[in-house]
């Protein structure tokens, strides 16, 4: 080719001049990529383990989120009466399974929602991801920092979102307290929090096998009391601190931005001497960086004041009790302020008052006027994973995250064993 | 050979007359791309609610309002989504690339008539839900007087694809 210089002129400027419409078409797929809408609708999710976890959660599903396609567990009664319990809330029937590698042959998912006994959650969540399924893990995520690490790994192998279920990272309550009281440094410097989970009953459900021919040792439990009690021992469980304690230490180390270094855990099984191989009494410290220190502790004695988180700063202390119920106390003042919730504009913190921050508000007093939706929590958890699948949405508690968590509860666990204080490995996530 | 129509604009108007083209194939063209997309979610997180032209014709209180009324209840929604996201489709990358371009303002004329037929602003107050007050004129007459407009002037070939399809067949 051999073109004049006038040539490539007129050359340019006829192209140019052809394609005008190209500029236009080029900035509006950018700003599709960047800001339209992402293709899909709600997502394609089997929810596996159906007990008291799984009702709680299928009780919160939304159909604009989720698509159910199936349902699994080894209960086969439990699991009937979730699938009837969808129908009746005019949900398509979703398919039944007891084995959850047979669903993900069967099934065409998009994702695992995993709320199975603790023990399980490697292995499900490891095989669900390699299987190129996104995985939402109910806590706490596994039974030591390996499994954590392995569940990681497959999900960055397979690049899938995994993300653990943590309530009160989607708790409003929680949100509107981080942001608006700690964030805000209304606490001052906060030295000393109080993890308090007590109750005043025995833990063991009493439940009729689902058959009289059902085979438990197919699922990996000697018999039907090793299934349905399965937080009672530890091959399956790890107990208080891992049932109750890791969410509240979960929301200190939030509030708190870091991961405690080291803990020194205690007690033992002093009234439900049951055959149960986990603690019924458990007191734990747990020392985080900055000389700031939670003490933890599960009785199952007595339930005077339940379960609470108490954060204890030098300007003010905020007490965030059963979970939908949060009061701020200034330091030597003898007022107190609940936390609003405002419909309207999302969670608000009012800390000058008891009231309403605005016309819609209500306050979150759920233990006392019942009128909390505590089905919140789920609801956000749920639908912001199914975003994140969807949209590339970040998760709050990710596996880094979880697995530092996990790591915390199990050195204490292994601190109740050796009775020694132990440091807590850094998992290089806070 | 056969004679090339005059355009009779200086440079000036012919890059107004352009980039009005431009702007409303982007407007059909997004409008399109929006509905394809239908099931979506936001990139906020949330998922949208799914797009159907039912909603829209069943509320419709103009003049072909009834038509459309029938057809939606004679179970014609999905031809009709199908037809308007063709149609939105075809169009937008019709002005915006200046590719059969008389053929693509025609249509976008036919559109924005049907659509104004759909809903004449006849009440003149504010209506729950839309923003702007209107009275016989909205922006949808707007866009067709403009789309009008652009009829007049042989914009195709002032620049887009409708230059080369020019170029070959009549050289």
């Amino acid at each position: 080719m051999n073109l004049t210089e006038e040539q490539r002129k007129i050359g340019r400027r006829n192209f140019l001049k052809a394609v005008a419409g190209a500029p236009a078409l080029v900035a509006l797929g950018a700003a599709a990529l960047t800001r339209g809408p992402v293709r899909g609708g709600p997502v394609k999710i089997a929810l596996v383990g159906t007990g008291d976890m799984g009702h709680g959660l299928l009780n919160q599903y939304q159909r604009e989120f989720c698509d159910l396609k199936a349902l699994c567990d080894v209960n086969p009664k439990r699991r009937a009466a979730m699938v009837q319990m969808m129908v009746e809330k005019g949900w398509p029937k979703p398919n039944e399974y007891d084995d959850w590698q047979q669903m993900l042959q069967k099934e065409d998912l998009e994702a695992v929602h995993i709320a199975t006994p603790l023990w399980t959650h490697k292995e499900i969540t490891v095989g669900s991801l390699d299987a190129g399924k996104h995985v939402l893990c109910e806590k706490m995520m596994a039974k030591s920092a390996d499994e954590c690490q392995s569940m990681i790994d497959a999900a960055a192998k397979n690049k899938r979102v995994l993300e653990i279920g943590y309530q009160r990272y989607y708790n409003p309550v929680y949100q509107a307290a981080y942001t608006n009281i700690i964030k805000q440094g209304m606490l001052g410097d906060i030295y000393h929090v109080r993890l308090q989970w007590h109750r005043n009953s025995s833990w063991r459900k009493t439940e009729d096998a689902p058959a009289a021919n059902f085979d438990p040792s197919r699922w990996g439990y000697p018999d039907w009391d090793h299934l349905l009690n399965w937080r009672m021992y530890r091959k399956y469980s790890e107990g208080l601190l891992c049932e109750l304690g890791s969410h509240q230490l979960n929301a200190t180390s939030w509030f708190l931005d870091s991961a405690p270094e080291a803990v020194y855990c205690t007690g033992g099984t002093y009234r439900y001497k049951d055959g149960r191989e986990v603690f019924d009494h458990v007191y734990a410290t747990f020392d985080f960086p900055g000389g700031r220190t939670a003490t933890f502790s599960s009785i199952q004695s007595n339930a005077f004041e339940a379960n609470y988180e108490m954060f204890m700063g030098t300007k003010g202390t905020l007490i965030m009790s059963r979970e939908f119920d949060a009061f701020l106390f200034h330091e030597g003042e003898s007022a107190n302020t609940r936390v609003e919730i405002s419909k309207q504009s999302g969670p608000v913190a009012d800390a000058s008052a008891t009231q309403a921050a605005d016309s819609t508000a209500r306050t979150v007093d759920a233990p006392v006027s019942g009128t909390a939706d505590k089905g919140i929590s789920y609801r956000n958890e749920i639908a912001e994973f199914c975003s994140a699948v969807r949209t590339g949405s970040p998760v709050r508690c990710g596996g880094e995250k979880a697995k530092a968590s996990a790591v915390a509860i199990l050195t204490g666990n292994s601190s109740a064993d050796k009775q020694t204080r132990l440091q807590i490995a850094p998992t290089h996530a806070s | 050979m056969t004679e090339q129509p005059k355009t009779l604009v200086n440079r000036s108007q012919s890059i107004t007359l352009i980039v009005l083209r431009t702007l409303i194939g982007w407007h059909f063209l997004y409008e399109a791309y929006f509905k394809i997309m239908s099931p979506a979610w936001s990139r906020g997180g949330g998922p949208l609610t799914p797009w159907t032209s039912a909603g829209y014709l069943q509320g419709a209180s103009g003049p072909l309002g009834g038509i459309f009324h029938r057809l939606v209840n004679a179970g014609w929604t999905v031809w009709l989504d199908r037809s308007v996201k063709v149609a939105l489709l075809v169009i937008g990358l019709s002005l915006i690339l200046g590719l059969f371009t008389r053929v693509g303002l025609w249509l976008a004329l036919a559109m924005l008539a049907l659509f104004y037929l759909l809903y004449v602003p006849t009440l003149g107050i504010p209506q729950p839900n839309n923003e702007g007050t209107y009275l016989i004129v909205n922006k949808t007459l707007i866009e067709a007087a403009a789309v009008a407009v652009l009829l007049m002037f042989d914009t195709g070939r002032m620049a887009g694809l409708d230059l080369f399809l020019r170029r070959k067949y009549s050289s």
